[in-house]
């Protein structure tokens, strides 16, 4: 069984950004709300000066979730290719997983008293469609769908 | 059309139930990129990238996606009105095509009558691929005054150029430079015209070193060999200290240099003047790294200098541009593989040639504003902005009636805004073609609805000097919208010069692509044209110059008066030339860094556009953060001597503590009242326009080095700057 998750090489990234926009095309999270995002990261460098670095965070669709542990409501669900997901129709807006992730990367939408979190297009991967922010928007290239058995 | 060769096109119409698939070409900046349009229940639906696009390969950027969102936005103004209240009363009437035109072509024709045809002032931004259809109508008008960003933004490229080499030698990514230096520039995240930053990413992926000459620690700069940290505004100066380095070490190309230049005695005696440890002194880059950048480049071949419009937004904007010609002369990268190629377009009528700059009669031409002073701008066409807000508010040395700006928003993008908002308020007629009513279209008499590129067809990228055309397609109508070249060919007709234009600007297209014997609707069914990528025309033809060499000594510029070889001057507003100005005024103010999902002032309304950077910020070093009581994401007011503004502070070690970064075009299109905050947070309401702060052939105004100072806002700040009480 293939399992799938992002491979991100952020030493690639340009902070373009594309790839929050595609994100928001595809899932139409509300504003504010961001399944993958990207940050600045200033690491401090051996002499004594600081580098540049662009972070994206994103959920990692962990081997072991501590979110689908901490979920009260059994939202929260492993695909056998190991994609995680996270299904806002039974989310009860504890807020359990938002506390539990350890990368932060699940965001809670106020309004609806709904948890977030990337899915990693599980109903693009379903139909042999690559995620949206994999699909070759990244003018880095720097986001691929791992695990893909159809190359695209 | 071909086929789709990777995208899952197919799949994607499935799975989705699109009814149809467009290839097309975006123009969500200054064009580029091909793209594939769904569209379903005759709505688009989403933009990705054409895979099969050289270009673009696929890849897209936020804007580019975002299109959908910004044709069917909300706001968007879907026929033309009139306004029916005061300047700026946000009050306004419906009108039909017929009256909209009809009113500005009686304008046009009266002023024309009565002051002559300079006193209608034509205008456009950084233009939506309408540049040269917008000169056509001024051309044919009489009017020698076409207001653009060309004098400080790309026109500088052009001029400097074709005086030196005769055209504008574009980065050969596809054949995989070995060295990238990339100077005041962010090529993946910005749009420097030709260039995109997908090829230059993968030029680097394959190996190619890096020298990054930026102000700023931007990625690229991180990712670099070499970075070279310079004070804003000594471009010139680094220039002409790595060229020295180049000729005393011997590692120019001897064969170039023997062969193809003129002046390299007097050039060489320039250069001279330059040694490191002056240099070091100007441009605070330490000795050590001048000379390694200038060694790894002038040894690693094929090389090539990614440019942009950081430095010709300076008063040494022709010198910039022209060091760094000759930096890619001498080491003999002009017109090889992976330099920096002279690349010709397909057999087409160019935008010179559609522009119809011929057609201005000499003594028209004479009266081009400010020609006679910035004379290289004026020689291309090109004219300073502060001389037409000069003759709006004075009438000398001419009236200026009216001013039809055509994807243009002045008063954001151009220096010193309150004169610009006291010449807007001031000429007695304004028309204005955009997507949204602007804070600039706010006080128009008319404003007409633009098409965005979803709603038109054209020639892509027909302007570049890359050698692709590319077509766009027409995909959607919104409301009445349309495009600014269906537009300007209807008034034509009604202004008496219809016989320069088309019954339909289809055949405009047509006539542009009839050198090479196909019509627009044969175009259409090809995916892109290019033209012939011969490399060293020069050995065989010389260059397009005076000379026929590649002029490091300028046979133009000497005619024209200037100094005939770069030379480093210190700007008007610097801790160098005003050091009484600084102890009130400590920090150099660069402006204009590029933001992901805006272009210019453009993009603001859009929720996923402007989720990425909700509010305006300016960057500050930790240091001098600390020194000023500032805290990250504080409000904070900027001030010059001009004005003041307030943005956000954004702590960064990127920046030498004595420089602070802060961002342009900024207003805020959800403020309702007619004004939309266009003076507070706008950079430019702090920069001068005075002639004094422009480059003197090019008029270029400095807006990347100012002083200002910087403190937490108040609340008695932020009433005086928002007018909302705390």
């Amino acid at each position: 069984m293939t399992r799938y998750d992002l491979g991100i090489d952020e030493d690639l990234c340009w902070g373009c950004k594309t790839c929050e926009v595609a994100c928001k095309g595809e899932n139409g999270a509300p504003y504010g709300i961001k399944l993958i995002a990207v940050g600045e990261d200033r690491p401090a460098l051996p002499d004594g000066s600081t580098s540049f670095v662009f972070r994206l965070s994103r959920c990692r669709h962990c081997d072991v979730p501590d979110c689908l542990e901490a979920c009260n409501f059994d939202a929260i669900e492993q695909r056998r290719d190991g994609i995680v997901v996270l299904d806002q129709a039974m989310c009860g807006g504890c807020e359990a997983c938002v506390t539990a992730c350890p990368y932060r990367a699940i965001t809670f939408d106020r309004k609806k008293r709904v948890a977030m979190k990337c899915n990693l297009c599980h109903h693009r991967i379903d139909q042999g469609l690559l995620p949206a922010c994999a699909d070759n928007v990244c003018p880095a290239h720097c986001i691929r769908l791992v695990g893909a058995s159809a190359s695209s | 059309m071909t086929d789709f060769t990777y995208a899952n096109t197919p799949l994607e119409m499935e799975v989705y139930g699109y009814d149809r698939v467009v290839k097309s070409h975006c123009r969500g900046c200054h064009g580029g990129c091909g793209v594939l349009v769904y569209v379903k229940d005759g709505r688009v639906e989403k933009v990705a990238g054409d895979p099969d696009c050289p270009i673009n390969h696929g890849t897209m950027c936020s804007k580019g996606l975002a299109a959908p969102q910004i044709a069917y936005h909300p706001d968007r103004l879907t026929h033309p009105v009139r306004r029916v209240g005061p300047k700026a009363s946000g009050k306004w009437e419906r009108i039909t095509w017929d009256e909209a035109l009809d009113a500005i072509a009686e304008r046009i024709l009266a002023y024309k009558e009565e002051h002559g045809a300079e006193s209608v002032v034509m205008g456009y931004g950084t233009g939506r691929e309408n540049e040269a259809a917008i000169y056509r109508f001024a051309n044919y008008l009489g009017s020698p005054n076409v207001l653009t960003a060309g004098h400080f933004c790309y026109g500088p490229r052009i001029a400097t150029t074709v005086i030196t080499c005769g055209s504008n030698p574009i980065a050969d990514y596809d054949n995989n430079p070995a060295c990238i230096m990339v100077w005041g520039n962010n090529v993946t995240i910005s749009n420097p015209d030709c260039y995109k930053g997908e090829p230059f990413s993968q030029a680097l992926n394959a190996g190619a070193k890096l020298i990054v000459v930026d102000p700023r620690l931007t990625r690229p700069a991180a990712r670099a060999d070499i970075w070279l940290q310079l004070r804003p505004g000594t471009d010139t100066a680094l220039a002409l200290g790595i060229l020295n380095v180049i000729v005393e070490e011997d590692l120019y190309d001897h064969d170039f240099v023997a062969n193809h230049v003129h002046g390299w005695e007097e050039f060489k005696a320039r250069v001279a003047e330059y040694p490191l440890a002056r240099t070091a002194e100007i441009t605070w880059v330490p000795e050590e790294k001048i000379a390694a950048a200038a060694r790894l480049f002038a040894t690693t071949k094929p090389g090539v200098v990614q440019w942009g419009v950081a430095i010709e937004q300076q008063v040494t904007c022709a010198d910039n541009n022209r060091a760094l010609l000759a930096l890619m002369g001498i080491t003999g990268n002009i017109d090889v593989p992976g330099g920096q190629m002279l690349f010709r377009q397909p057999p087409v009528r160019n935008v010179s040639e559609f522009g119809a700059h011929k057609a201005l009669p000499p003594e028209q031409a004479a009266k081009r504003l400010g020609g006679d002073h910035f004379r290289l701008a004026g020689n291309f066409g090109i004219i300073n902005p502060k001389y037409v807000w000069d003759a709006v508010l004075t009438e000398e040395p001419y009236p200026v009636k009216m001013l039809f700006f055509i994807s243009s928003n002045p008063l954001m993008t151009r220096a010193n805004a309150r004169e610009v908002h006291d010449a807007l308020e001031k000429v007695e007629f304004m028309a204005v073609a955009d997507f949204f009513i602007t804070p600039t279209a706010e006080l128009a008499d008319i404003v007409l609805p633009a098409a965005t590129w979803l709603e038109m067809d054209y020639i892509g990228d027909f302007w570049k000097r890359h050698g692709w055309i590319l077509p766009r397609r027409k995909v959607i109508q919104v409301g009445e919208c349309r495009s600014d070249h269906e537009m300007l060919n209807d008034l034509a007709h009604r202004v008496g010069q219809g016989e320069h234009w088309w019954d339909d600007f289809e055949q405009g297209l047509d006539w542009i692509l009839e050198p090479s014997g196909i019509t627009f609707q044969d175009f259409l069914k090809t995916d892109r044209m290019r033209g012939d990528t011969t490399y060293r025309k020069y050995q065989e033809r010389g260059f397009s110059t005076p000379t026929r060499k590649f002029e490091l000594y300028s046979t133009k510029l000497e005619e024209w008066g200037y100094d005939p070889l770069p030379q480093f001057r210190e700007g008007p507003m610097s801790p160098v030339s005003r050091p009484d100005l600084a102890e009130g005024f400590p920090y150099i103010l660069i402006t204009g860094a590029r933001q992901p999902g805006f272009f210019h002032s453009e993009n603001r309304q859009v929720p996923v556009l402007r989720e990425l950077h909700p509010d305006p910020e300016v960057e500050v070093h930790p240091e001098t953060a600390a020194r000023e009581g500032i805290a990250d994401g504080d409000w904070v007011v900027i001030e010059s001597p001009r004005g003041a503004i307030r943005q956000r502070a954004k702590l960064s070690e990127g920046l030498d503590p004595r420089v602070v970064s802060a961002q342009h075009a900024w207003w805020f299109p959800e403020k309702r009242d007619p004004g939309h905050g266009w003076d507070e947070s706008n950079v430019n309401v702090l920069i001068d326009n005075d002639y004094s702060n422009c480059d003197p052939a090019m008029g270029a105004t400095s807006i990347r080095t100012l002083l200002c100072r910087i403190r937490p806002e108040t609340d008695a700040d932020r009433e005086r700057l928002t007018g909302v009480q705390p």
